[in-house]
């Protein structure tokens, strides 16, 4: 006749308990939100990038309180200006902030997903702006901090499809120093209404003008007084 | 409106049972018909109960035509390593798509069919969308996915041909009390893999939710595709951590031998579920207010608490007899 063996069912939870408790503390217990966000990894990374970056935002009363909207930023080479201006306008608005490009293989797009990341496609962005996100995108990179690049005409058809509004958010910050600017302009409004692919065409051309005006207007990262300017003070 | 015939395909199943339970209540339901290979999980007080094959066409076709229902939900999917291999659950899913929306087509007075189809045919390949709405096109790359594209294409093909709108409810994956789940049987494991390098997130929809969501959409003749998805998203070692259970790291190759060692254990892990732990599965569930007017309620974390708070299975020992 069989007869049945019970495992040692509270030994095995005490040996779990204690494999398990140098490591829990380590593990977010939480969860992410319906993109992919984290969060929790964002809380406990902010020191980290508030090292990296100390940013001052303007003009983020602009941004609508519920509705979606699409933030067109520029982007120095190697600036990673969309996850700063995302995270500086996370931290000013209480809202989670979005940026469009992450790449779709592992390590990177998973662990760029928790910071906020999507897809860099069309029906993704529509799709986040659609549910009322705000989503970074960047202007094609360029070499000069205060140049705006090109922007993505398909990209901004998603905003124009979702019906939300589109804002230039100049952002300036330095390879070596900390000090980085965020402001936030105005919305961007064609004049002439347009009904069919022109609209996302001259948006898309109109964003970077006012983006690039903004630039202008903002100066460089490092202003004030050089070492010699008391020579020209006569 | 009142006095309707309702036949639910896959009605022994646990979400069949959940749907002819809660469809017994509705005052508009006249007659409640099911048929399956397995007898229904609950008690049910009006509904009739066939129990045949999916397989015996002939018998399925003579006994549906005699209902002659206003509306077929159809339920009769077999989600691999379910309750059946993936060879099995191919076979009878195919074969039960054909045999019960071939016999409703037959019928006179059939208004509506609600099909239960399923997220994973969206797929997850490079680039696809993270949150998929109902406009995408379905794109599987699982076994699973296809299974449920094919169902999708026979219902349209039918309702097309009949003039008969189809409803298609889009399932993130079902977990409940007693609902036979891959993911839900391997969550529960004392030792649960995840991907150390990817850990995406996934959505997953509580049984009740699901049930709900077929009664409205056979109540509103629903004839668009609609994502049923529980609120919120989890990875899988949030859900791991949830549950207190041990998580191994995984990064590669050893995902077969794992999946090996997981079958002998009694927790196969299919394709589909191993595509959510590497690449996730999420979808877009907002116009599920618009089209049925509910909306799953238990978040998906919830869900996942409420998996690991199920007992386990309580051994009772046989009494000696005359030992009193």
């Amino acid at each position: 006749m069989a007869t049945i063996i019970d495992l040692p069912r509270r030994a095995f939870d005490t040996t779990r308990s204690l494999a398990m408790a140098p490591v829990r503390p380590l593990i977010p217990a939480g969860m992410v939100d319906e993109w992919g966000r984290d969060e929790h990894v964002i809380r406990a990374l902010s020191p980290l990038l508030r090292l990296r970056w100390n940013a001052s935002v303007g003009g983020e009363n602009r941004l609508p309180t519920r509705a979606g909207a699409l933030l067109v930023t520029n982007d120095r080479r190697l600036s990673f200006s969309p996850l700063y201006v995302s995270w500086a306008l996370a931290e000013a608005t209480g809202r989670p902030v979005r940026f469009v490009g992450h790449p779709d293989i592992v390590p990177f797009g998973p662990a760029m997903r928790r910071l906020g990341a999507i897809l860099r496609n069309p029906s993704e962005v529509r799709g986040a702006l659609h549910h009322g996100e705000l989503v970074v995108l960047a202007a094609a990179p360029t070499n000069h901090p205060r140049y705006a690049g090109t922007i993505d005409p398909a990209l901004v058809g998603a905003a124009v499809m979702a019906g939300v509004g589109v804002f230039p958010v100049a952002s300036m910050s330095s390879p070596i120093g900390r000090s980085t600017r965020v402001q936030v302009g105005a919305q961007v409004r064609l004049r002439t209404k347009r009904r069919g692919p022109l609209a996302e065409a001259e948006l898309a051309e109109l964003t970077q003008r006012h983006l690039q005006r903004m630039l202008d207007e903002l100066g460089g990262v490092q202003t004030g007084m050089t070492a010699i300017d008391w020579l020209g003070e006569g | 409106m009142r006095g309707q015939r309702l036949l639910v395909s896959g009605m022994g199943g646990e979400l069949g049972s959940l749907v002819a339970s809660l469809l017994e209540a509705e005052p508009w339901v006249g007659a409640l018909m099911g048929i399956d290979v397995d007898p229904p999980r609950r008690r049910l007080r009006r509904a009739e109960f066939h129990r045949i094959e999916p397989t015996d066409r002939d018998r399925i076709v003579d006994v549906v035509t005699t209902f002659d229902p206003h509306v077929l939900v159809h339920l009769a999917v077999w989600e691999p390593d379910a309750r059946a291999g993936t060879g099995t659950a191919r076979s009878f899913t195919d074969a039960a798509a054909a045999a019960f929306i071939g016999a409703a087509a037959e019928c006179r007075s059939l208004e509506s069919i609600v099909v239960r189809s399923g997220i994973e045919l969206y797929g997850r390949s490079r680039h696809a969308l993270t949150r998929p709405d109902e406009s995408v096109a379905a794109q599987p790359t699982t076994e699973y996915g296809r299974m449920l594209a094919r169902l999708e294409a026979a219902a349209r093909q039918a309702g097309e041909r009949i003039g008969v709108p189809v409803g298609l409810l889009r399932l993130a994956p079902v977990l409940g009390p007693h609902v036979p789940s891959p993911l839900g049987r391997l969550l529960r494991q004392p030792v649960v893999p995840y991907s150390l390098l990817a850990d995406p997130p996934f959505s997953v929809v509580e049984d009740t939710d699901a049930a709900r969501a077929f009664v409205a959409a056979a109540r509103r003749r629903t004839a668009e595709p609609v994502n049923v998805v529980g609120p919120g998203a989890i990875t899988g070692l949030q859900a791991i951590a949830r549950g207190r259970r041990i998580p191994v790291p995984l990064f590669g190759p050893e995902w077969g031998l794992t999946r090996r060692m997981s079958h002998l254990v009694g927790a196969p892990i299919p394709d589909h579920v191993l595509e959510v732990l590497h690449r996730g599965r999420l979808a877009d569930g907002s116009r599920a207010r618009e089209l049925l007017g509910i909306t799953p309620t238990t978040s998906t974390p919830d869900v996942i608490d409420r998996l690991y708070a199920w007992e386990s299975v309580v051994r009772v020992p046989a009494a000696v007899r005359g030992a009193a």
